[in-house]
């Protein structure tokens, strides 16, 4: 079953670099374009998407596709959670600046992975203030300063 | 420059102090990461890329390059004290190392391990120095078409080698040639792809992905196991030293390895893997008492051992003679000599000698630093796995999403991080390997502009790209590693089938 969604995201995917692609002056074989190269991707891209959806299509759904066992739900509320907290601090960086954004993440992420709440504070302070002090002190990483510090 | 002055030359560059202490600080590093799960030598590398910007090429060198064979040593300790291997390359070496653990041999395991690793990386040496300067001297007469064809049929060996099935490796090697033609076209300044982003015409960073890949993607697949605890087991110093019995076992292993380990360097792939690989399968088959391995045969750990820091070695032999990587790991180093205004190539040689040769030196002062440090070191690195993992975890987050922010200050970067670290960890859960992507990413552009010169030049002529004796061979190379397995594969259940279908009369 995921199998098959995923070869139909990619066959989509594909056939929208190709509409991308054709949109590009291709050239001719003796003067190729800007086009050309992005054309035989496309081209390529689609052709191998099809064979794949089509392979996950006449597989029968009883016999499952080679992958790892699913993630237990305890797991995969761990998972999700991180990939949250990263888009989170995504969004927030230019909005909050680095040093809260950091604690933020950390303290976050460490009590969502199971510390304590003091411990997930301390580290997200203590890992804040460190890492603000070695990127955009010592090595001039121009990182937002955001609320805490303007 | 002779390889003997070359290579003098090159320790001259490799021992000076900035020089020195790069290596030191790069085999450190790649020892940990090597050590630790979750973070392999590909992500630490990404990782520490943007800190090479500041510092002269080959120096910025030297230090990703110790990463990179620095984790082959971090690894094999993880493998045979805790039965956890730190990186891939490393699974083999647990099947017998971890047992001779059981058995009170952990010491003579990791004391062989290490020497085996140091003698195939000295061998490695000579082996770049032979085999790049010989290539490097015919790659001064490849035209587009032989590039253009290398690359492709790398790409082709790579996406059968990487493991899984051809059609996800080509699923990424589309992908990543796709990726690739994101941003500014250099020839005519049209932007390809960018939906008006300004940011996305400079093209998809490089490293980002790979962090995203390697570094997030990894995390994420820890977070999901839960925080384990690993029971170290420690290693008195005195405990080191194999029996004279264990070394004459461990020879002809280490020999045979350094130079299986070195070929398989040469070959696009996933070489330090497949090199283990190779080693062990062939170790069993010389051996006249296979019986043994699994159960603690300290041949099943030599070979291996020489055969991952050999292909370390291998592997920097197509990126140094001919500026083409075939491995995340040697993408990055190109990556890194492209921003350092480095023309990799076979002019590399003759024309920046203190980068090709201060390199090769310094990958045999980072072999005697490793061996020197590595035992009596070893159980410090080991502590290393008691620091509590989701502590690790966050932190490593941390690190990848500054060290992405930091390549042009901008968010689009960190974007491309936590996509393609989601996209990764998905990637792994469909059992894709995702390093044709990464190396499809690298070559893409360089196969862009060798195909439009080599139609170009034939005046659009598909055949004379064909009629090139080089280009056509190196082409059928790529098909016959393409088609042949699988015919062989099916040639050999037919053959097998009449017998099958006779015992059962």
């Amino acid at each position: 079953m995921v199998e098959r969604v995923v070869s139909l995201a990619v066959l989509a995917a594909s056939g929208a670099y190709l509409a991308g692609a054709l949109a590009l002056p291709a050239g001719t074989v003796a003067r190729p374009g800007p086009g050309f190269f992005p054309l035989a991707v496309g081209v390529f891209a689609l052709a191998v998407a099809l064979v794949w959806a089509a392979i996950a299509f006449r597989r029968s759904p009883a016999t499952p596709a080679p992958s790892a066992a699913p993630p237990a739900a305890e797991g995969r509320r761990r998972v999700l959670t991180t990939a949250a907290v990263l888009v989170g601090f995504c969004l927030l960086l230019p909005r909050a600046g680095y040093p809260l954004s950091a604690f933020l993440f950390v303290t976050v992420l460490l009590r969502s992975l199971g510390a304590r709440w003091p411990a997930a504070l301390a580290t997200g302070l203590v890992s804040a203030a460190v890492s603000y002090y070695l990127f955009a002190v010592l090595l001039s990483v121009p990182l937002p300063r955001g609320l805490l510090l303007d | 420059m002779g390889p003997l002055e070359g290579l003098l030359y090159g320790f001259s560059v490799a021992l000076t102090p900035a020089n020195l202490f790069a290596c030191l600080v790069g085999v450190l590093v790649g020892t940990v990461v090597g050590i630790l799960p979750g973070i392999g030598p590909v992500g630490a590398m990404a990782l520490l890329l943007p800190s090479t910007f500041a510092l002269e090429p080959a120096t910025g060198i030297i230090m990703l390059a110790g990463i990179y064979y620095g984790s082959m040593y971090g690894g094999s300790t993880t493998s045979i004290l805790v039965n956890v291997p730190g990186e891939a390359a490393s699974v083999v070496t647990a099947l017998d190392g971890y047992q001779m653990t059981r058995q009170g041999r952990a010491g003579a395991a990791l004391a062989v391990a290490a020497v085996g690793s140091f003698v195939a990386g000295s061998v490695g040496v000579v082996g770049i120095v032979l085999a790049a300067s010989w290539l490097a001297d015919q790659a001064l007469r490849f035209g587009p078409p032989e590039y253009f064809a290398m690359t492709v049929s790398g790409l082709m060996l790579l996406s059968r080698l990487s493991g899984g099935s051809v059609l996800h490796a080509f699923i990424m090697v589309a992908l990543g040639l796709a990726l690739g033609t994101v941003g500014m076209e250099p020839i005519s300044a049209i932007r390809r792809f960018t939906f008006g982003s300004v940011q996305l015409s400079q093209g998809i960073e490089l490293v980002p992905v790979i962090m995203g890949l390697y570094g997030v993607a990894e995390v994420l697949l820890i977070a999901e196991s839960g925080i384990r605890k690993a029971h170290v087991t420690t290693v008195k110093l005195r405990e080191l030293f194999p029996t004279r019995e264990e070394w004459r076992r461990s020879a002809w292993p280490i020999a045979r390895g350094s130079v299986v380990g070195f070929a398989a360097g040469l070959v696009p792939g996933p070489a330090t893997v497949l090199a283990t690989f190779v080693a062990y399968t062939l170790e069993r088959k010389v051996s006249r008492t296979p019986e043994r391995f699994g159960q603690g045969a300290i041949e099943g750990v030599a070979g291996p051992e020489a055969a991952n820091n050999g292909a370390t070695a291998g592997a920097m032999v197509p990126l140094l003679s001919l500026g083409i990587p075939f491995s995340p790991a040697t993408a990055i180093l190109l990556g890194a000599l492209m921003i350092a205004g480095v023309q990799p190539g076979p002019l590399l040689i003759s024309q920046r000698p203190e980068v090709f040769w201060g390199v090769v030196a310094s990958m045999y002062v980072g072999n005697l630093i490793l061996l020197v440090l590595n035992l009596p070191l070893v159980g410090l690195f080991v502590s290393v796995l008691r620091l509590p993992q989701h502590v690790l975890a966050t932190l490593v987050l941390l690190l990848c999403l500054v060290g992405a922010y930091s390549l042009n200050n901008s968010p689009l970067d960190l974007w491309v991080l936590v996509l393609f670290g989601i996209f990764g960890y998905g990637l792994r859960k469909l059992a894709i390997d995702p390093s044709p992507l990464v190396v499809a990413l690298v070559l893409g552009p360089l196969m862009e502009k060798t195909l439009r010169q080599t139609l170009f030049m034939a005046r659009g002529n598909w055949v004379d790209l064909l009629s090139r004796p080089l280009s056509l061979a190196l082409l059928l190379l790529g098909v016959v590693a393409l088609v042949l397995p699988p015919l062989i594969r099916r040639a050999r259940r037919a053959a097998a089938r009449p017998q099958l279908s006779g015992a059962a009369r």
